[in-house]
């Protein structure tokens, strides 16, 4: 069976996602093996150096439902039928893998369709504030996180992204009847995913909240158990990244993969310390 | 193997760490049974005020200045840090006293036995579940959690280093083998002594007192790699303590009695027993008060 990781990039009037995306891939040419191949899905031009990095580039399918959008999620739906793998990790682009996981695939193998519902902070606790997270709580919904998903191409994985799709292009009805408090300004993939499992009452089928892993360290600032109170987890800690590719947040080594959410994480310096590391020409 | 346990004590203008010390070893000898090795600035004062002491004490260690090069059973400090900390006698009175405790970081060169517990001289023991220390398959181990007798205080400055930083570890109560790597541990703890400044700043600890917690602290977290991991073994049971500002009033065998302060009324104290279980008891002013009352 073909393996591989996925994700979908969509770049806004202020922000390059596909340079994320990149990253991303970067980071999974570091870690992995070959055995697993790297699809990105996303319409816009990619530039010489960033397609080497993948093995496929895939347009998003049909029409781009984001096209008068800014929080581009509208297309999420699709990469179920983008993908030309038949194993996916799906991540969100503004993560990097820093570990070889190798063995998280011999784990989800054994599911069609698998939610991470466990994260943590970068001591390696486990996040147990639901401060972005109330309408979940609030509405007892499956607290899935959808930067990290695993699907294999089956009947069960195709029912489970057609409701979803139902609901991304009808969120407001579908949030209006199950998000009693906390309705959010916009549609959240979180939430979007989260109600596909509630509707089809498969949430212990598609997570395992008694595992560790597969899942991530989730640095959004008011989870990390801090007192400080900040909006920018980078005022408080330092990312440290060395040559060979080890990086430390504030003085804590960090393994598995990374959600770093605050866009200027990604520069030029960590950018040429993975190309360098890569090997691949004209870092700066 | 050779098993016992070691304790510093250096008195400073107002504290006798020594009267504790002297408390701590008869309770050892009771409990656990074990030989009690001081390190001490004051070796003659203790062997005058304490006739008993070779009986009490398996050895008495004295400190001394200079370079580690011509005798052993010698514990060598070459610099002293000038440590001040606030010592609270209640919740009332404080006082501003000098703090000598650096030397701890030296127990793995100074210990005489295979197997060592080091204690804080202010803890207090009424029972042997210390005995389960040499029964681990852990070399080192040392407490992570605590209980606060009070009930109500909570404590963050105990739960993390510092706001962003690791886990706190209590360096009150510790056991270690004489492993190659616990050396390294210990090395480890006396160059983060050596470069306390920078270590208080990289881990953006809001103090300039060098607390023997916070070391280990980051020592362990080091070892660990700088993330969680198993260098450091759970020590059996549970640490109890009471602060400074709550005051011991009565020591038997195995029984104490606090007051402890009492939750919005500064000055006021709640009364409570206890039995049976080690407690850390922070009010060295009170324990050495209780302690002039037992030891006439």
């Amino acid at each position: 069976m073909s393996k591989g990781f996925v994700f979908l990039a969509q770049n806004n009037e202020n922000y390059d996602y596909v340079q994320q995306a990149y990253l991303l891939a970067l980071s999974i040419r570091a870690t992995q093996s070959d055995e697993y191949k790297i699809c990105l899905v996303t319409n816009e031009k990619l530039n010489k150096k960033q397609k080497s990095v993948f093995d496929d580039v895939v347009e998003i399918p049909w029409e781009d439902a984001a096209k008068n959008s800014d929080w581009k999620i509208e297309n999420r739906w699709k990469i179920y039928h983008a993908t030309p793998y038949e194993e996916n990790i799906v991540l969100d682009t503004d993560m990097i893998i820093l570990q070889d996981i190798s063995s998280w695939w011999d784990f989800l193998k054994n599911y069609n369709l698998f939610f991470t519902s466990k994260v943590y902070t970068y001591r390696g606790e486990v996040v147990s504030s639901d401060y972005y997270r109330k309408a979940f709580t609030e509405n007892n919904l499956p607290n899935f996180y959808s930067g990290l998903f695993y699907f294999k191409k089956s009947d069960y994985a195709h029912d489970f992204f057609k409701i979803t799709e139902l609901i991304v292009n009808n969120w407001e009805l579908f949030y209006g009847h199950y998000i009693k408090s906390h309705f959010p300004k916009r549609q959240s993939m979180d939430l979007t995913y989260s109600l596909a499992a509630k509707i089809l009452d498969i949430e212990n089928e598609i997570s395992n909240n008694r595992i560790s892993y597969p899942s991530f360290t989730h640095m959004k600032p008011k989870i990390q158990n801090w007192e400080k109170s900040t909006e920018y987890w980078q005022d408080l800690i330092g990312v440290y990244l060395t040559d060979d590719i080890h990086l430390k947040l504030g003085n804590f080594t960090q393994s598995g993969i990374l959600h770093y959410t605050e866009k200027d994480f990604v520069n030029e310096n960590i950018i040429y310390k993975y190309e360098n590391y890569l090997g691949i020409k004209n870092g700066h | 193997m050779s098993k016992g346990i070691l304790i510093f004590a250096r008195n400073n203008t107002q504290i006798d760490y020594i009267k504790q010390a002297y408390e701590l070893a008869l309770r050892s000898q009771e409990f656990l049974e074990l030989p009690v090795t001081v390190v001490t600035d004051s070796p003659d004062y203790l062997k005058e005020k304490y006739k008993d002491w070779k009986i009490v004490f398996d050895k008495v260690i004295p400190i001394d200045w200079g370079n580690n090069d011509s005798s052993t059973e010698i514990a060598y400090i070459s610099k002293e840090y000038r440590n001040k900390k606030r010592y609270n006698d209640g919740s009332l009175t404080k006082k501003h006293l000098e703090f000598k405790n650096e030397i701890r970081t030296q127990a793995y060169d100074i210990t005489p036995y295979e197997e060592t517990i080091i204690l804080d001289t202010d803890y207090i023991i009424c029972n042997n579940i210390l005995l389960n220390c040499f029964e681990q398959r852990n070399n080192f181990l040392i407490y992570k959690d605590a209980h606060d007798l009070s009930g109500f205080r909570e404590r963050k400055e105990f739960e993390k280093i510092s706001d962003t930083g690791p886990d706190f570890y209590w360096a009150t109560c510790v056991f270690f083998r004489k492993t190659q790597e616990n050396k390294i541990f210990f090395d480890l703890l006396k160059h983060i002594h050596e470069n306390y400044s920078h270590y208080l700043s990289i881990f953006q600890i809001p103090s300039s007192v060098y607390r023997n917690d916070h070391a280990f602290s980051i020592a362990i977290h080091i070892m660990n790699g700088y993330s969680k991991g198993d260098f450091a073994g759970k020590m059996p049971g549970t640490l109890y303590y009471t602060t400074d500002k709550d005051i011991l009033i009565n020591l038997t065998k195995n029984s104490l009695e606090f007051l402890i302060e009492k939750e919005n009324y500064l000055g006021e104290y709640t009364l409570i027993r206890t039995k049976d279980i080690n407690v850390h008891c922070m009010n060295k002013f009170s324990l050495n008060r209780i302690l002039d009352k037992e030891q006439l």
